[in-house]
């Protein structure tokens, strides 16, 4: 009994060995690869910045957006700088080439039935596509919150900041629930959690916009109602009153 | 240091031909006009003006035959929008290159609804090009406390202070320029960044400014102001704001260098309290809508406002309407943070311009409180505000120099 147990441990100890061994020079190469990328990509980065710089790039940009375009490239990009994103893409482009040039030589480090190598490199992607999700839903999120924010004041509606919240917290939701869906977290519980919060939140603005126009939406309809009595000449003012002049802002 | 260029107001009204070069050659473009206001204004013109070389530029015009000594010729628009409140970038080019093609020794032209501009306007507009007062001649009308309130707001006290031209309308309904303000302004209309804009504008008088020519503003007495097609405040503002953002961003190295006069302000009775006037409602209504802003929008104006500026909003914010007052010192600054904003992209630009709204309105409620219906009243006011963006003009040339710089 106590030889079999011996025997079980030694040969879970030799399995557990076996895989380190096979697996710590995928690391190294990977560690490796993503370090002297990222090198690569820094001198690569400093030379197309300097290219950048020289071509004035981020003038001739400028030069090209209107002013009445919602959104230009230099919001997006790190202190506005057009040059700065394009060096920073460069970068990043080379550090992902370094992870999946990692990848790779821990996938060859591996045997090929091995449950490990089908599970983590399919993952490793997905976790890539999660994070970029959440990065672009969340710039989006921020964008879609003030666009609404500045609509909703300029409007004048009182609810402008719940609106704006809501329409945050719609897009964060999606966002979230894309991402763990990309994941493949949670599976039906998230499509369901996600359903109810959408549904929620959708239903809770409809009804506080609903609530609160309530008096805009009448006096809409009266005026519609009332329309076909403004075809008709107006009626004087009262004697001794003048209309009051309408604001000319041109 | 660059000198102000020289503006000054006029109101005479002796016929032009008497006084100046007889024969020489002069275009009176007419782009947005209607087949009944060229026939009004081609009889005015011909009474007017008499003795010169007339031409008059309209839409369709090649088929007219000349008449009462004035030739009628076609005015060469490919598209023109819908602005129709003031004259844009098309209207500047195809007039531009007509003064070009026909050797005008000045040109006039004149908005929508010309007929409306008074005889002694137009011919104090085109005696200051021919008789070589100014090379752009822009028209000023009597207004009222509720008129052209954009311009007094925003544009005439920046063009003021950054350009040293004290121009009341900087986006001119009727102007007249000499020949080489037209090959300027030929350069200036097909710039890339006026194609690409739905409705380009061009800023004449910055125009002026940085060539050093001169720029007279003309009292063109009463005038029908017609207003934009498009009635949305909010885009507009943002179009037409953000065009003069763009320009004085490009036209940086100047400003900073120029000297701006002083605006003289009008002798005024002392106004009557807000309490008495009808415009009290329209305040009111107003202070609501700015508190409701000044809660909501904080966090983007502290994006862009430093903290001194938010604190003079919120005691606005807490004013009741009897006492609604935007300080002249306070807006200035305030636009002064947003050009600076607009230029270093603090914040998207559409946002930028749309948060601006609020502040402008607020000022627009200041201004009716303030002015009372008095039309004097009003244009004391609005001389405050552009002898408060020349004072403050050496915190926008600082700022716009050293943007990091703690700024309380």
């Amino acid at each position: 009994m106590g030889q079999q147990i011996e025997s079980a441990l030694r040969q879970s100890m030799h399995r557990v060995l076996v895989v380190l061994v096979s697996f710590l020079p995928g690391v190294l190469v990977f560690l490796l690869a993503v370090i002297l990328l990222t090198a690569f990509g820094l001198l690569l980065a400093a030379i197309v910045k300097r290219i950048l710089v020289a071509a004035r790039f981020d003038e001739r940009l400028a030069s090209k957006e209107t002013a009445g375009s919602p959104a230009s490239i230099s919001d997006w990009a790190p202190s506005h700088s057009p040059t700065l994103l394009v060096a920073r893409v460069v970068l990043w482009a080379c550090i992902l080439l370094g992870v999946a040039i990692g990848i790779s030589a821990i996938d060859a480090s591996y045997s090929a039935n091995s449950q490990l190598e089908q599970f983590l490199l399919p993952y490793l992607t997905h976790v890539l596509g999660a994070i970029l999700l959440l990065f672009f839903g969340s710039l989006l999120a921020r964008f879609l919150a003030r666009s609404v924010l500045i609509g909703a004041v300029n409007a004048q509606l009182q609810y402008a900041r719940f609106l704006s919240l809501g329409i945050k917290w719609l897009v964060l939701v999606l966002t979230a629930a894309m991402a763990l869906d990309h994941l493949q977290i949670g599976g039906g519980i998230i499509e369901l959690a996600f359903g109810i919060l959408f549904g929620g939140i959708v239903l809770t603005l409809a009804l506080a916009i609903g609530l609160g126009s309530r008096d805009l939406v009448s006096r809409s309809i009266e005026k519609t109602i009332d329309k076909p009595a403004a075809t008709r000449d107006p009626e004087p003012f009262p004697a001794g009153e003048t209309p009051r002049p309408k604001l000319r802002h041109f | 240091m660059t000198e102000p260029t020289n503006a000054t107001s006029t109101q005479e009204s002796a016929p032009v031909a008497a006084t100046s070069g007889v024969g020489a050659p002069l275009l009176i473009c007419l782009p947005s006009a209607t087949a009944e206001t060229v026939e009004t204004m081609r009889e005015r013109i011909a009474t007017t003006l008499q003795g010169h070389n007339l031409f008059l530029a309209t839409p369709g015009g090649a088929s007219a035959h000349p008449a009462h000594g004035v030739t009628v010729v076609d005015y060469p628009v490919a598209s023109r929008g819908d602005a129709g409140w003031a004259l844009t970038a098309t209207d500047y080019l195809g007039a531009a290159q007509l003064a070009t093609e026909y050797d005008a020794a000045a040109t006039l032209v004149l908005g929508n609804e010309a007929a409306s501009l008074s005889v002694a306007g137009l011919q104090a507009l085109a005696e200051a090009v021919l008789l070589g007062k100014a090379d752009l001649a822009v028209a000023r009308y009597q207004t009222g406390p509720h008129d052209a309130l954009v311009s007094s707001a925003l544009l005439y006290p920046l063009t003021n202070a950054l350009f040293g031209t004290p121009a009341h309308l900087p986006l001119p309904l009727d102007a007249a320029f000499s020949a080489r303000m037209a090959k300027r302004l030929i350069m200036v209309a097909r710039k890339p960044n006026n194609a690409a804009q739905p409705e380009p504008l061009v800023w004449p008088v910055a125009e002026a400014a940085i060539a050093s020519f001169s720029v007279k503003e003309i009292d063109a007495g009463p005038r029908t102001l017609p207003q934009p097609t498009d009635t949305d405040l909010n885009t507009l503002l943002a179009e037409i704001v953000g065009s003069l953002f763009g320009d004085i961003e490009a036209k940086a190295n100047f400003w900073q260098r120029a000297r701006a006069p002083m605006p003289a302000k009008p002798n005024v009775e002392p106004a009557r309290t807000a309490s008495e006037t009808e415009e009290l409602e329209d305040v009111r209504a107003m202070a609501d809508s700015f508190r409701n802003a000044y809660i909501n929008l904080q966090e983007i104006w502290s994006l862009v406002l430093p903290p001194q500026s938010l604190l003079g909003l919120k005691r606005i914010s807490r004013a009741p309407a009897e006492e609604f007052a935007m300080p002249a010192d306070l807006w200035a600054r305030t636009i002064y943070d947003f050009v600076l904003a607009y230029h270093l992209r603090t914040i998207n630009r559409g946002h930028l311009l749309g948060a601006l709204t609020p502040l402008y309105l607020a000022w627009v409620a200041s201004h009716l409180r303030q002015s009372a219906g008095n039309a004097a009243t009003a244009a004391f006011h609005v001389e405050e505000a552009a002898s408060a963006f020349v004072a403050e003009k050496p915190y926008i040339v600082s700022r716009w120099r050293w943007p990091d710089r703690f700024n309380p």
